[in-house]
């Protein structure tokens, strides 16, 4: 049935994940539970997606780029994780992926976009790293005004301050988890043994938090105290993508081996053409010095003509008086000099 | 806000009995207040009822503008005001009434969900359809929002608040969609709280939750509105479970009410 394969395109990963984008986390979880035979891009080009966002599924001319929307469409294509739910399951499928949206993104967009700290410290250069040069110049101010538009104005208003925005939607995110944790208890996945849409989702939302280097924030460590969401998300990241986590484990391991091998020398790695760079800073300083000083005047150089007749010696033309400063004169000494020789 | 339920559950307690001149502020029903508040309006009233408490209604032309956040509606309490569905929820649960007592904590979490499906689909959907569809907004929609006020801001108050629901759609991408994919979104919804419903009389167990109050707060208000296109309304009625369950409730809580 499926000729043309699918084709996929996702943020790129980092920090052993597949990707770093909720969404496209969801949407490679939920291909991964339901062995949808699609081919990953991972990249960082906007200009790729219509959107100018990703994921981005593309299939027979096809174009999807919004969660719900992949979603419909590979079930309608019979590639669904959800086909072991009952009915009523199915409906608290729907109800919590809404309840994700409006309880749980608001602080998560909060968290990587509006909080300073975060944004300057991880999601801009992130960003500004992956998407290719030019457009790396304005991608990430873009990304941060959509996610404070949607965090200002679903969640705030004119009646209320930004501050009391933030706690607001902190409040409602932890409540989130909260329930979340209740709803999942002791069971492997929400729904008992198979995964569903809705662990794909969930996935996607609390794992970047659990694997990203985040300043520390009250969300993280709500998010820690419930153990079971923790478990079940890194449960899915070791038996799903397990070849991404084993790619970022080499790639740590490689990276400590080589600071053990340098050790000393750390400063040296850190710098590579260090003396190179200051030899260079050494002649550019002592050339633009000179030239300013010629330039001024305080060294004047004359080159003069050593006689102005071979007979004539005594005749030799005085130096003018105006001028200042040390004089080369060394022709005269050296014909002095032979002179001497000569007597 | 639920900000200011937070401050109120430090200074109060169950020890102040509810008391008797509670009043609900609204815009004028029939002249004045728009789709998605009426929702909300009737969600709160229909909770206030289901707990028991007595209340009074106050319509005023300026209710959005008294209530402490911005939106309808908002009940005043002694000398607190407290306004939007879950905030009001909040405050009389610390006055110690409430609907949820016998409910496990799953079922807890599975309410709670619902209640922000709800929230999230069906209240974007509403404002979608009655200020975005340009038929409804410019028949319906602008001229009742501007109907108290004279010539020039009849016009200029309704415009101001089309803008602010535009750029909060467009915020959450839900000005995007079409008018169809609206429909389906709603339709979604629906299904899910059909098949949550199935033959049962509530939501959770054999009595009535918050659910229950704003699910027939939107649902009623879409099933009786008459709008032009009526998309909504056909979306509803084709789930006859939602339908029985508004009439139900209906009978209990407002019938009722009218004849004591």
């Amino acid at each position: 049935m499926a000729a043309e394969k699918m084709k996929l395109e996702v943020w790129r990963g980092d920090w052993g994940l597949p990707s770093i984008d909720p969404h496209c986390l969801a949407v490679l979880s939920y291909c991964k539970f339901s062995r949808v035979p699609v081919e990953v891009i991972k990249t960082g080009n906007t200009w790729r997606s219509p959107t100018g966002n990703f994921p981005v599924l593309r299939h027979r001319k096809a174009t999807f780029s919004r969660v719900t929307d992949i979603f419909t469409y590979l079930r309608k294509e019979h590639w669904g994780s959800d086909s072991h739910l009952s009915t009523k399951e199915s409906a608290d499928v729907v109800a919590f992926s809404a309840m994700l949206e409006e309880k749980l993104l608001p602080a998560l967009l909060h968290l990587w976009w509006i909080d300073d700290k975060t944004y300057v410290d991880i999601t801009r250069p992130w960003y500004a790293k992956a998407v290719p040069f030019p457009l790396s110049l304005f991608i990430p101010h873009q990304k941060q005004k959509r996610a404070e538009l949607r965090v200002l104005l679903t969640k705030g208003g004119d009646h209320i301050t930004d501050a009391e925005t933030e706690s607001k939607v902190y409040k409602e995110a932890k409540e989130c988890l909260n329930l979340l944790s209740y709803k999942l208890g002791d069971k492997e996945y929400m729904f008992g043994r198979q995964p569903s849409s809705l662990d794909a989702l969930v996935f996607g939302y609390l794992i970047p938090l659990i694997k990203a280097p985040l300043p520390s924030n009250p969300l993280q460590s709500h998010l820690q105290q419930c153990s079971n969401l923790c478990q079940m998300c890194n449960g899915i990241l070791t038996t799903y993508f397990p070849a991404e986590v084993k790619e970022y484990e080499d790639n740590k391991k490689k990276e400590e081996q080589q600071k053990k091998n340098q050790g000393v020398r750390a400063d040296v790695t850190e710098f590579p053409n260090r003396r190179r760079n200051m030899i260079l800073a050494a002649v550019f300083a002592i050339t633009s010095m000179i030239g300013y000083a010629l330039a001024t005047g305080l060294i004047n150089v004359q080159i003069k003509d050593s006689e102005v007749t071979q007979g004539n010696r005594k005749f030799r033309t005085p130096p003018p008086q105006s001028l200042q400063g040390p004089q080369f004169e060394t022709p005269r000494v050296l014909e002095e000099q032979q002179e001497n020789g000569e007597e | 806000m639920s900000l200011v339920e937070y401050a109120l559950q430090a200074t109060l307690g169950a020890n102040e009995p509810w008391p008797d001149d509670v009043v609900l502020f609204q815009q004028y029903q029939v002249e004045q207040i728009t789709l998605p508040d009426y929702a909300q309006v009737l969600a709160v009233e229909t909770f206030l009822h289901m707990c028991g408490l007595k209340f009074r209604v106050e319509q005023r032309t300026n209710a959005e503008e008294m209530s402490p956040s911005g939106k309808v509606p908002f009940i005043q309490v002694g000398p607190y005001l407290v306004s939007e569905f879950e905030p009001v929820v909040g405050f009389v649960n610390t006055k110690g009434f409430t609907l949820t007592k016998n409910m496990s904590e799953t079922d807890r979490s599975e309410m709670r969900a619902y209640m922000s499906m709800i929230d999230s689909i069906m209240g974007n959907a509403e404002l979608y359809m009655a200020w975005l569809n340009p038929d409804i907004a410019s028949e319906v929609t602008k001229p009742r929002y501007g109907c108290s006020y004279p010539w020039p801001l009849n016009w200029v108050l309704p415009w101001r608040k089309q803008r602010e629901v535009k750029a909060k759609l467009k915020a959450n991408d839900w000005a995007y969609k079409s008018i169809e994919e609206v429909c389906e979104e709603v339709k979604i919804c629906c299904l899910a709280l059909s098949e949550r419903l199935e033959k049962k009389s509530f939501f959770f167990g054999d009595s009535p939750t918050e659910l229950d109050a704003m699910v027939f707060g939107h649902l009623f208000t879409i099933l009786t509105t008459i709008l032009p296109g009526g998309h909504f309304t056909s979306v509803v009625k084709e789930f006859s479970n939602l339908a029985q369950f508004c009439t139900r409730i209906e009978d209990k809580y407002f019938k009722l009410g009218f004849e004591q």
